[in-house]
């Protein structure tokens, strides 16, 4: 038995659950601020987590198995899915866990369970959901292999972990491109995540909800567990983004104060990335959903080139 | 003062730069941001420019990276967009023979043959992996970029900035390939001040100015109103 | 008493078609379940047989029958051929099984009985094609399995539809049968023989073994349902019978692609050209089978386009196994054999599973439309469980098998990066992507699959009416999505078992994280979280109890999807209006119509096919039927020949 992983999962898992609705909430904060506006309070998103699961659970006359699987499913893949990546303590990874290519398809999962459940209920918005998110996926899935290609290409390992481990022990960047992938992964970040310009979880227009279309019929502590799993998300695809491009202050021995350490640090980078996320929400409007697929051909002609440019020198 | 790995870092981040503006330029229905990317590629250009100066401590390279600076950036820019502003055109949405995603898809497969051509071509003169080599692939790629917004467009304002494109794909092929005499350069900048001259006149016709344009759209019924901006 | 137990096998599957067939007289049910059984204990006792030869790894030779010196009927059972024999047993069991409640609900009478003893003879074809020794036994037994499927496709010959499909289906297969003959021919002008061995290449034979390759390539991928030639299998599929199509898509297609291995392997050193001919076609047709079944509502005809797509990953997996082998990447190439070979195995298991589940539910709601479908959940949900395993599967979802197959891809794909010449390199990246596309695709097309056939409200009277199917119609699946479940659960530890360390996760542990972090996520929602629980109506924006027809249809969910790839569907709308006035302003009447092209069939099928017509009707005219004309000929020959002998001697 590898203790040293099975302190690095309840250490990662612990921090991914205390951290995650703390990074929604500032980025609401941002986007206030931006309207001019003071916002909700940073803990609001854990307010509202403690009231829905005090709420009771209402489930539509038509829905199956599958809406009361769905939440469970959901919260089980991402937290799996959040061990792969390391926030603020790295260690050499045990039986295959920081897979990269097993991190995308625990997406996919989650993913899968959303869009039935957004079918099940039989309500239009849930179908529109289901099948623009699907399609959404369909379209971003190359650029994102690209990316995860070019990732595994600069670190010469397939395993998460252990990219993080090498991005941390090496004094600098590990190779300049890797700024421009950070480039790539916040646009995946921006599509897999519902935010401007791809979704508006802001609105209920079913023409410009798809992340919150598939979970309206969701209620009490069944959507308490979405939005975690939603905030979960959010919050792993940030750690890899911050602890592949700038990972220095990663603790990468098991004592608390080094782990307490990353722990700040970790939240003050994510405060800046949220920053980012918000302003550059904030600086444009929602695209009509048609011209998605032109945004991200742009995103994969420049993944492709990267991957190009570092392959070919 | 000059490592090979660092200058190696900032230029690819510069090609990765350049190329995008390119698609962009190729893209893009917006013809405001249009003049905005120009200006950028140019920038980054220069930004090339001055780093391959730092490395090799050339004074013409640094010249040529002034020069640039001036015209492709700040004054022609300015001038395309002085005239934009006049003639109030904002889009340009028709696109001939080529989409916008089937451009891109073009633009990377011209890349990679390129890349197979050069390194037939040019095997004995320049090493495979050096980023000189790959300065070449860039600065003909774009040329060739420019060449499709050329005839990929339908308004005369984006052909000319498809041609201003090819001339910087040009200037960076010099920049690697060759030693660009400062000479050339100059006389590229004056061609491309002829360039945008024409343009005007193309806009306003030969023997007229742009107020009596501005008459003749009001005479036709052709001007729309603006409030005055702040 | 290994080659006992493989001769006890085929005189079950004889003595299985023969007593349905005997029972044909009197429409006897016993002899027809007698006779699944028999072919379910064949089935069973054959993938055992092969799974010990596939452990021990010694193989096994049996001669037959030797009519003429140099042609015979032989078999040699190794580990490819074992490997296959598995799987053609595991899956014709389950399938046997599931048949035995279905033939029974099925119109035709003592047809019944004949379909049993074909399926039979169906099995026991595929069985001795995989385990033949010579080309000359492996080309009898092709013919045998096409003319026992084509029997079986036919099975409903009074429907319009299913005579067109049969007759297009004979048509297509009896192609791959000339090519594979002419292939053999070819082989054996070059090596004098008809044992599938090594080929040895001479400068003047390399020709000749080229041409040899490419016949066979092509008759195995018309059988296998590589675009462009795949445009037998939307018709077949959905006209054969459920136990049928799930035997054919799960095996037959297996049984092209172990001959396609088998010669690669085994007869032929290949060149690099051959693996990137194989990739290129396996891309195409996996991105091209999954774009078209994302717009199918026949529930079959998606089944058949997916299984189109699996069979493109497959062929992937072997273009990828060439490459590598012949670059010298023998660790690549070994991850990409077993990429396909295990893929192969999984789509034939979650692939049958699909179509017996999928035939469930067509006889429970007698139509094959998914718009037709809906709610059917809550009314048959054993069914709809097995069908979620299976569409999980094919979705690539982790812990399942089908992911395991597609890790295995990704590896070998991920790992070329340091493939040394470049445009091999950007080859094998514009496949990745293409890859990543097809994967995300499918699992697009199989939620639109799911939700519209079990989730939400029925939208017609049968599906409202549907019940849960008989025992023996959940058995069969049940066991088939067992072995899903099993084989990706325990891929690390299976692979691993037979010798092959890969540097792959174990999904096992994934699988009991998975479990963990939800039942910890139970458990402390129990404590902190209120238990209130009640149901009420969706929310319809404020009307009361909305009728099905709001719901939203298949056609809509891969709307956007047949959008964004319009330029491949091709689609044409056409719109004409008819007015009462010259004016064009008081609307009379008017007809739309949309279109979508279908490509293959306008452009390369028909006009091939009209060729041969006319080229048909010239040949016509030489064989006119006319005595006259037929004299005429000896006639004319007579006096070349004196001419020939009186000028030449």
């Amino acid at each position: 038995m590898n203790y040293e992983f099975l302190a690095y999962g309840i250490i990662n898992t612990a921090c991914v659950v205390l951290v995650a609705p703390l990074f929604v909430s500032l980025v609401k904060k941002v986007k206030a601020w931006t309207q001019g506006r003071q916002g909700p309070s940073v803990f609001q998103t854990y307010y509202t987590l403690a009231k829905l699961l005090k709420k009771e659970v209402i489930y539509s006359r038509n829905a199956s198995w599958i809406t009361r699987v769905t939440p469970w499913a959901c919260i089980a893949s991402i937290l799996v899915a959040s061990l792969f990546v390391p926030l603020v303590y790295v260690t050499a990874p045990a039986g295959g866990i920081g897979n990269i290519i097993l991190f995308l398809y625990l997406l996919v999962l989650g993913r899968f369970f959303m869009a039935l459940a957004g079918l099940d209920a039989g309500s239009t918005f849930g179908g529109m959901g289901s099948s623009r998110e699907m399609s959404i996926a369909a379209v971003i899935e190359p650029t994102t292999i690209i990316v995860f290609a070019a990732l595994a290409f600069v670190f010469k390992s397939l395993n998460i972990i252990d990219m993080a481990g090498m991005a941390a022990s090496s004094g600098t960047v590990v190779a300049p491109t890797l700024i421009l992938l950070g480039i790539s992964l916040f646009i995946i970040l921006i599509v897999e995540t519902a935010h401007i310009p791809v979704d508006n979880p802001e609105t209920h227009l079913e023409l410009t909800m798809i992340h919150e279309g598939m979970i309206l019929e969701q209620s009490g502590r069944n959507l308490a567990l979405m939005e975690l799993s939603a905030a979960i998300k959010q919050v792993v695809l940030m750690a890899l983004l911050i602890n592949l491009i700038v990972p220095w202050g990663i603790a990468t021995t098991l004592a608390p104060a080094a782990i307490g350490a990353a722990l700040a640090l970790f939240v003050a980078k994510g405060a800046i990335l949220a920053l980012v996320i918000g302003l550059f929400e904030s600086s444009m409007a929602k695209m009509r959903f048609f011209r998605l697929p032109g945004l991200f051909m742009m995103a994969f002609f420049f993944s492709t080139l990267i991957i190009l440019i570092e392959v070919f020198t | 003062m000059s490592d090979p790995a660092f200058f190696d870092g900032i230029v690819k981040i510069l090609f990765v730069c350049v190329i995008v503006t390119s698609a962009y330029i190729i893209t893009t229905k917006n013809l405001i941001s249009l003049v905005r990317v120009y200006a950028l590629q140019s920038l980054a250009l220069m930004a090339i420019a001055l780093s391959l100066a730092w490395y090799e401590n050339s004074a013409i390279l640094l010249a040529i990276a002034i020069l640039t600076l001036v015209f492709k950036v700040i004054l022609i820019p300015y001038f395309i967009a002085t005239v934009q502003e006049k003639i109030r055109i904002k889009r340009d949405i028709e696109f001939h023979f080529l989409s916008p995603t089937s451009s891109l898809l073009i633009s990377l497969a011209l890349m990679i043959v390129i890349y197979i051509t050069l390194s037939h071509v040019l095997s004995d003169t320049l090493a495979k992996g050096s980023l000189f080599f790959f300065g070449a692939v860039i600065g003909i790629s774009l040329v060739l970029m420019g060449m499709m917004v050329t005839f990929s467009r339908k308004r005369a304002i984006t052909k000319v900035l498809g041609y201003l494109s090819m001339e910087n794909g040009v200037l960076l092929f010099g920049l690697f390939a060759t030693e660009l005499p400062f000479i050339i350069e100059f006389l590229i900048v004056i061609d491309l001040v002829i360039l945008i001259l024409l343009t005007t006149i193309l806009t306003v016709g030969i023997d007229s100015t742009l107020e009596e344009y501005h008459n003749r759209l009001h005479r036709f019924y052709l001007w729309e109103e603006q409030e005055e901006s702040p | 008493m290994l080659d006992l137990i493989f001769q006890v096998a085929i005189l079950l599957f004889l003595s299985g078609a023969a007593i349905a067939f005997l029972g044909a007289a009197r429409d006897s049910r016993t002899a027809r379940t007698l006779s699944l059984v028999c072919s379910a204990g064949a089935s069973a006792l054959l993938a055992i047989f092969a799974f010990v030869i596939l452990v021990t790894g010694s193989p096994l030779s049996l001669a037959a029958w030797q009519p003429f010196p140099g042609i015979s009927i032989a078999f040699f059972i190794d580990r490819l051929a074992a490997f296959f024999l598995v799987l053609i047993g595991a899956v014709a069991a389950c399938v046997a099984v599931y048949s035995t409640g279905y033939v029974e609900h099925m119109e035709g009478g003592s047809r019944r009985n004949l379909l049993c003893g074909c399926t039979a003879i169906f099995v026991l074809a595929m069985a001795l094609v995989v385990a033949s020794a010579t080309t000359i036994s492996f080309l009898f037994f092709w013919e045998l399995m096409a003319a026992a499927s084509f029997m079986l496709v036919m099975y409903e010959y009074t429907h319009a539809g299913t005579t067109r499909a049969g007759i297009f289906y004979f048509v297509m297969t009896q192609l791959s049968t000339l090519f594979v003959m002419l292939g053999i021919i070819m082989l054996f002008v070059a090596t004098g023989s008809f044992a599938i061995a090594p080929v040895h290449l001479t400068p003047a034979s390399a020709p000749l073994v080229t041409a040899a390759f490419l016949a066979l390539f092509v008759g195995f991928s018309i059988k296998a349902g590589i675009i462009p030639f795949h445009k037998w299998l939307p018709y077949a599929h959905p006209a054969s019978p459920s136990p049928v199509s799930a035997l054919m898509s799960g095996v037959m297609l297996k049984v092209a692609v172990y001959g396609l291995l088998r010669f690669l392997m085994a007869v032929f050193t290949p060149d690099l050209w051959w693996g990137v001919l194989i990739l290129i076609a396996g891309t195409a047709s996996a991105v091209l089978g999954v774009i078209y079944a994302i717009k199918e509502d026949d529930i079959k005809g998606l089944l058949a386009y997916s299984s189109i797509e699996n069979i493109g990953i497959i062929f992937v997996g072997i273009g990828l196994f060439v490459i590598f082998s012949c670059t010298g990447f023998v660790l690549l190439a070994t991850i990409s054999l077993l990429a396909a070979l295990f893929h192969s195995l999984n789509h034939a298991l979650f692939k049958s599973l699909l179509f017996l589940t999928a035939g469930s539910v067509v006889h429970a709601t007698h139509t094959r439309d998914i718009e037709q479908m809906g709610g059917l959940a809550a009314r048959m949900p054993v069914t709809s469980a097995l069908f979620f395993v299976g569409a999980a599967a094919i979705a690539a979802l982790p812990p399942l098998n089908g992911f395991a197959s597609e890790l295995l891809v990704y590896t070998a794909f991920f790992e070329s990066v340091t493939v040394a010449d470049p445009f091999t390199k950007i080859l094998l990246f514009i496949c990745l992507a293409l890859f990543a596309l097809t994967s995300a695709l499918s699992a697009a097309c199989f939620v639109k699959a799911f939700g519209s056939i079990f989730l939400a409200r029925p939208r017609s009277p049968e599906s409202e009416q549907a019940h849960e199917v008989g025992p023996a119609m959940l058995a069969g699946p049940a066991i088939l999505a067992a072995a899903c479940v099993v084989l990706g659960v325990f891929s690390y530890q299976v692979l691993a078992g037979f010798g092959y360390h890969f540097p792959i996760p174990d999904l096992l542990l994934v699988s009991v994280l998975l479990l963990l972090m939800g039942a910890l996520t139970y458990v402390i929602l129990w404590f902190t979280a209120s238990h209130k629980e009640r149901t009420g109506e969706t929310w319809g924006c404020g009307a009361r109890s909305l009728p099905s027809s709001t719901e939203y249809t298949g056609h809509g969910f891969s709307e956007p999807i047949v959008t964004i790839f319009s330029s491949v569907y091709q689609t044409k709308k056409t719109v004409t209006k008819k007015y009462y006035d010259e004016h064009d302003c008081i609307f009379a009447e008017g007809t739309a119509e949309i279109r979508l092209l279908k490509f293959f069939e306008e452009y390369l099928y028909l006009p091939i096919a009209r060729g041969a017509t006319r080229a048909a009707g010239v040949i016509a005219r030489m064989q006119n039927g006319c005595l006259d004309t037929y004299l005429l000929y000896v006639f004319v020959a007579v006096v070349a020949v004196i001419l020939f002998l009186g000028v030449a001697a």
